[in-house]
């Protein structure tokens, strides 16, 4: 177990800035979750932490050692890869003890370590078996295994559910919380699921072209948003961005309300208008509600609703939870 | 159905015009002196290996044959080693220069034999190689290494770089790597590699004929040769002669066939 920390780390590949200025402390045991879009540095920036990628400025320290230097062995971490990377000539039982065999540990402690992890993630019965042999999700356990085996200080995720079905994430994303919660490591998880980053992590980090937008609980990032970047990207269905008359009548440049903070009324009021789309989830419904000067909405009710399209609907935004922000997407106090 | 039969018939006399020099050759190597009179396509009526024996013996095909052995396997072998250790460091690894190491093994892959055989007799004569096994050893490596290192780079190429990786971060240093997790999965490349140089080493005649002057260091392809002189020559010597260089040769490639053409088209698909 160790700490992880960042001091004013940049990446570049020649003349492109791909990160800057990152600086982060995430604790000792911590579950950080890294989360941003497609091509944002979020892999970079955890490759830097274990030793695949150079740094070009800053410092990353392991455990409040300088490791900069340091070659991945030495780090001491482990590293779940997207594409799961195991070896195709060998066995399950082999993919997983290939650490410990480099590190000449004895045969019998190899196979106890093996088979506890094994143990751990119901993969007893498939020890014998080469990768090309398994389904995915028993490939990204085996991935898994290969990293608790040699109990590292550090595990680094990088996208290892993408190749998932939905079911099947939701499930492993439980047990991978329920696995941090036991191993009581340092982990940290790189996705650009917003709904994985908030179910699983202690803190996010929210990343968006190469700096740090954010670093929070997921409700801090979803009750005080630090940019119109961040409240747009956590929370589902997205936040409304609205600009205009209504921004200006609130005294902002842009103001943003969640789908869930709309109430209907009965009576006619400013945010009236048609419904264009409605999503029925049984658990709640969605419905898309075109009104003059706002654009499309997006509305989230609790419950089931009979709207239909075609509708006039009266929407109300409760008022309190309306974000402001300023035309540099910068949040502005909120009013009361 | 009439189709069918032209479309056989197309295909077999095909067939036959292709294989006919080797039938012919095998044909007048089984034939006694005495039916050398008849044209080369009758076959022989009464099979003899009396030439076979002759080559072997007195042709001295046993002593060529052990050399030719020698210097073929130890070329196959020595080049799997240095081909796919140079690859490696090609496609894996990060250092300076390497784009230059890169573009060397591009002009040594544009390079004919011929265009440089003197310059290379004069280094192998400088060393005092010259009349060695090694010195032919050493020249087949120098001359086919390149195509080798592109083969086993193609190949690695389509090695995903993530399991590299991951056997970094499993504690691997560089050569375990290669010798753990690279090569094991490289077996097509492996066995290519080692089929085609040994093929190449087994039928040169050229660097041979220059390297190999005293008898006793020949190869098969420069033996042969002494059944072919100015005036004379030798046919049941020659064709006996020809079939004994064939054979390992033929019998390599039916044993490995599907190996090496899964390796050709390797890293072409892939
Ligand atoms: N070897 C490289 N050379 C040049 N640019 C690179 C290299 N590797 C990554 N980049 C660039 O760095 C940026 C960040 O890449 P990175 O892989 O970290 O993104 P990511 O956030 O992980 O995206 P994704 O969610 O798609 O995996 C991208 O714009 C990418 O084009
Ligand atoms: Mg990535």
């Amino acid at each position: 177990m160790a700490s992880v920390e960042l001091r004013n780390l940049s990446k570049s590949y020649g003349d492109v800035e791909v990160l800057r200025d990152i600086n982060l402390i995430v604790e000792d045991g911590e579950f950080v979750v890294f989360v941003g879009p497609s091509g944002c540095g979020k892999s970079t920036l955890l490759r830097m932490i274990a030793g695949l990628e150079e740094i070009t400025a800053g410092e990353c320290l392991i455990g409040g050692q300088r490791a900069n230097e340091l070659s991945p062995k030495k780090r001491n971490i482990a590293m779940v890869f997207q594409s799961y990377a195991l070896y195709p000539q060998m066995t399950v039982a082999e993919n997983m003890g290939f650490s410990l065999r480099l590190e000449k540990r004895s045969r019998s402690e190899i196979q106890r370590k093996v088979r506890t992890a094994a143990e751990v993630l119901k993969l007893e019965a498939l020890l014998d078996r080469k990768p090309g042999q398994l389904s995915g999700g028993q490939r990204q356990r085996v991935a898994i295994g290969r990293a608790i085996v040699r109990n590292p200080r550090v595990f680094l995720l990088d996208e290892p559910l993408s190749n998932l079905d939905a079911a099947l994430r939701a499930e492993t994303r439980v047990e991978i919380t329920a696995l941090h919660q036991r191993m009581d490591t340092t982990m940290i998880y790189v996705t650009h699921d917003q709904v994985e980053a908030m179910t699983m992590a202690d803190r996010i980090v929210v990343l968006n072209g190469g700096v740090i937008e954010q670093v929070g609980s997921a409700m801090e990032l979803y009750n005080t948003p630090a940019s119109i970047f961040v409240a747009g990207f956590i929370g589902s269905p997205k936040m409304n961005f609205i600009k205009g008359r209504f921004a200006e009548s609130a005294g902002a440049g842009t103001i943003g309300i969640r789908p869930e903070h709309f109430q209907i009324r009965n009576e006619a009021g400013d945010w009236t208008g048609e419904v264009a789309i409605v999503e029925q989830l049984g658990h709640d419904t969605i419905l898309h509600v075109r009104v003059p000067d706002a654009g499309i909405l997006t509305v989230s009710l609790d419950g089931q609703h009979g709207q239909r399209v075609g509708d006039q609907v009266h929407l109300s935004p409760i008022s309190e939870l309306i974000h402001r922000f300023d035309n540099q997407g910068r949040p502005l106090p909120t009013r009361n | 159905m009439v189709g069918r039969y032209l479309l056989v018939f197309f295909l077999g006399a095909i067939a036959i015009v292709m294989a006919s020099p080797l039938i012919l050759t095998v044909f007048s190597s089984l034939k006694p002196t005495t039916e050398l009179a008849n044209p080369p396509w009758y076959p022989p009526f009464d099979v003899t290996f009396e030439h076979y024996f002759r080559v072997w013996t007195e042709g001295k095909f046993n002593r060529y044959f052990l050399n030719t052995v020698i210097i073929s396997t130890v070329d196959a072998i020595v080049m799997i080693g240095i081909a796919s250790l140079a690859a490696y460091a090609l496609v894996f690894m990060k250092y300076p220069g390497k784009a230059l190491i890169q573009a060397l093994f591009l002009v040594g892959l544009m390079i004919p034999v011929t265009a440089i055989i003197l310059p290379l007799y004069s280094i192998v004569r400088s060393v005092g190689l010259v009349n060695t096994h090694l010195g032919v050893i050493f020249s087949d490596l120098a001359l086919a290494v390149s195509v080798f290192v592109f083969m086993f780079s193609s190949y690695f190429a389509s090695v995903p770089k993530a399991l590299h990786e991951a056997a970094k971060i499993d504690g691997a240093t560089e050569f375990q790597i290669y010798w753990r997790v690279v090569m094991p999965i490289a077996k097509p490349a492996v066995v290519t590699t080692a089929l085609l140089e040994f093929l190449w080493s087994w039928n040169d005649l050229l660097l041979r004929l220059l390297l190999l002057p005293s008898d006793k260091m020949r190869t098969l392809s420069v033996g042969l040769l002494n059944f072919q002189g100015i005036m004379t020559r030798d046919v049941t010597g020659l064709s006996s002669g020809t079939v004994i260089i064939a054979l390992p040769v033929v019998l390599l490639f039916l044993v490995f066939q599907r190996h090496f053409v899964r390796g050709m088209t390797q890293g072409a698909v892939k």
